[in-house]
């Protein structure tokens, strides 16, 4: 198993053995142990002393399902703290099967606006992998559906993509990283906290994988994890949720725009209330009966990644039925519509491809825009302005700047005092006055507001069980302890946090995942490791944090919420501080 | 006896009970019932059987998941909206928890042992 460490400054790399320290770690667990070892908390995030790092998870590139993830970290330019972002992608199962577990870039480029590409490849003499630098300025300021044709144009069909965007060449903080999906387009992200501008500060435009000749990912215990893979596929294929033709695969994860619409909780025009009369024009179910016009047929969605059998990944489709874009998911479609009171899935489509093409996170270029029509610069609804607004990103004008800034940046360029945002990073789709309990996990997660930090896992499994009522906001704030920590876990393992749904309700599921990992690892853990290991990432990640300045006072949401009433509920977010604060302090 | 009045909305393949209301992906019902008129009153009138609803809200409190509903006996009143969903949705609890509920739905939760945690109770998924 390899380390690789690529120098921007000097362009320079090293390919060294795995280091024992290590070996047992993978994903989420393995870029924020680094980032917090490697990368000193005070520093620029757009400086040669951040690092980006790329881990895959523990069992990615096996044939464990639905585990083609990659994890990304570094500090990060919107939050100003630790982050990990994760993306679906093959580019993820051939990181893994180069036996890479991790691979660090330093330094920066000492050319100003030299972009630079690396290539990695399996060396069958050396058996090892090998990297080689190339020049990357023609792509430089291009739309990323026009240059990754072109990419696999010069080094064949065997490979895989990872990269940013203009956005990231720009350094802006809602710059993701993207990487090719199934159809070699580039619709794949690690969108959260700016990381595809590290990697553009860096001088690095793109990391092309070779697959051709890799030896795949070795496996201590072979009938274990067979074992174990076969617990997970049996969970997934028979729950509701994850089943074929399920929620998920039929409608996608925009299957939640009703959903939370009726509930309340669906934030509409910047968060000023939590029901859109426009919902279910753009809900999940209007995708799937809207494609089923325009097709003359069902079509169910497709992977985002090798040996996903979910496969939630959807496709809008234009009248004339050609394809408008992918994937319109629920964040997107609530960011980009319901956020800013848009109701045209046409429209939303449209910016959601734009997002893809110009490197942007869908969330956080959603929430900035619905702060600023806010603002009044354009008026709510206006979908044409919107999609403007996307096209000034990718200008770099000097509102487009504002833009790219993200959620809080711009609110505060603009005086907006309704900024849904926590450590500067834009809030996702569930409001936190309507769900008090995401509101508690926004509030306090060591990645900022992010609705994938605390996904369910049995209460009992984590030892939260009965100890306290799940209702009281103490009880809530030890639930988020809890499901925080399955969710590094499950970040770390290298499966899709979406295998949660299924292994809550399926038992086996649960096992089965624990049993994958021993078998790759060769450990000995047990489901009731879960939320030690996890925990382990958690204090690791929050240790940079406070290094950082991003301590307790930070675990907040943000003081609109507390003031002002939440139609239709009319509720606002009560939950004390001391209650937030003993997410960490009990850790 | 007087009359009350309750907006009904029906998502993905219920909107068929939506009669001439329906649209592709939803129907949005006007329902006339008998004051005093309970949520198993309601289906009646749609003529949906309760089995094919899953998560259901009234005024936007959760009232019942798949498999779990307390709420046959809830009494509606004038200008309610209940809503109904397909067996194909999903709320997982993470975005549910400490959302509103009704009050017949929050005590079977409290009582059960697993404090609603689950997203479906239907037979053959009660493996955990």
């Amino acid at each position: 198993m390899w380390f690789i460490r690529v120098n921007m400054t000097d362009l320079t790399s090293r390919v060294e053995p795995l280091p024992d320290a290590y070996k047992h770690l993978g994903g989420r667990g393995m870029t924020s142990t680094i980032v917090a070892k490697e990368v000193p908390p005070l520093c620029h995030p757009l400086g040669p002393n951040n690092k980006l790092v790329f881990a895959p998870g523990i069992v990615t590139g096996t044939p464990a399902p639905t585990s083609a993830r990659v994890s990304a970290g570094a500090k990060s330019p919107l939050t100003g703290g630790i982050k990990e972002t994760n993306g679906g992608s093959s580019w993820a199962a051939d990181l893994a099967d180069m036996q890479v577990r991790a691979l660090v870039i330093e330094g920066q480029a000492k050319k100003n606006g030299k972009l630079w590409g690396l290539h990695l490849a399996w060396d069958a003499a050396a058996s090892q992998p090998k990297v080689e630098f190339f020049d990357a300025n023609e792509y430089a300021g291009k739309d990323l559906f026009e240059v990754f044709p072109k990419i696999y144009a010069k080094y064949g069909d065997t490979i895989s993509i990872s990269g940013c965007g203009v956005a990231g060449e720009y350094g802006y903080g809602n710059a993701g990283i993207v990487y090719n999906d199934p159809a070699k387009r580039p619709t794949r992200y690690s969108g959260r906290g700016g990381l595809g501008s590290v990697m553009g500060s860096k001088g690095l435009k793109f990391i092309v994988l070779n697959r051709e000749g890799t030896p795949g990912v070795p496996v201590m215990d072979e009938a274990l994890f067979d074992q174990g893979r076969k617990k997970m596929i049996d969970a997934l294929r028979t729950h509701d949720i994850t089943k074929p033709k399920g929620a998920l695969n039929t409608y996608g994860t925009a299957v939640l725009i009703n959903i939370m619409n009726e509930a309340g909780g669906l934030p509409t025009r910047n968060f000023s209330s939590g029901r859109f009369e426009g919902a279910a024009k753009i809900a999940g179910e209007a995708i799937f009966e809207g494609n089923k016009q325009r097709l003359g047929k069902e079509l169910y969605n497709h992977a985002c990644s090798p040996g996903c059998i979910i496969q939630c990944s959807n496709t809008w489709h234009n009248p004339d039925g050609t394809e408008a874009a992918s994937c319109v998911e629920y964040e997107s479609d609530w960011a980009l519509g319901a956020n800013c009171g848009i109701d045209n899935l046409d429209d939303i489509a449209t910016m959601v491809k734009l997002c893809n093409a110009y490197g942007l996170d869908t969330i956080e270029t959603g929430a900035t825009i619905g702060v600023i029509m806010e603002a009044g610069v354009i008026p709510f609804g206006d979908s044409q302005g919107a999609i403007n607004l996307v096209h000034e990103m990718d200008k770099g004008t000097p509102l487009g700047r504002i833009l790219g800034g993200g959620t809080a940046f711009a609110g505060k360029a603009y005086g907006v005092t309704r900024v849904p945002a926590v450590k500067g990073q834009g809030m996702p789709a569930y409001e936190p006055r309507a769900v008090k309990g995401i509101g508690i996990t926004y509030a306090t997660s060591t990645m900022g507001a992010d609705h994938t930090a605390g996904y369910t896992i049995a209460p009992e499994i984590l030892g939260v069980s009965g100890k306290q009522d799940p209702l009281t906001p103490e009880g809530k704030a030890a639930l988020s302890r809890g499901f925080q920590a399955a969710t590094a876990f499950i970040d770390t393992s290298g499966h899709c946090l979406f295998i949660a749904f299924a292994i809550l309700d399926i038992a086996s599921g649960m096992e089965g995942m624990v049993e994958e990992c021993n078998g790759v690892l060769g450990t000995k853990w047990t489901t009731a490791d879960i939320g030690r290991v996890g925990a382990e990432v958690l204090k690791t990640e929050r240790a940079f944090n406070e290094a950082a300045g991003l301590g307790k006072e930070t675990d907040r949401i943000p003081e609109f919420m507390r003031t002002e009433p939440l139609p239709p509920h009319n509720q606002v977010f009560d939950v004390l501080d001391e209650a937030l604060d003993t997410v960490y302090s009990e850790l | 006896m007087s009359e009350i009045v309750v907006d009904v909305w029906l998502y993905g393949g219920l909107s068929k009970y939506g009669g001439r209301a329906q649209q592709d992906s939803f129907a949005n019902v006007e329902a006339r019932l008998r004051e005093g008129s309970t949520v198993g009153d309601l289906l009646a009138f749609l003529q949906m059987p309760t089995e094919e609803r899953g998560i259901t809200f009234i005024n936007g409190q959760l009232s019942a998941m798949p498999g779990f509903q307390p709420d046959l006996g809830h009494i509606l009143s004038d200008g309610d909206r209940a809503a109904f969903f397909h067996l194909n949705s999903m709320w997982p609890f993470q975005y549910r928890h400490g959302a509103a509920m009704i009050r017949e739905l929050a005590e079977a939760m409290q009582t059960g042992k697993d404090q609603g945690l689950h997203h479906s109770y239907r037979e053959q998924e009660s493996k955990a």
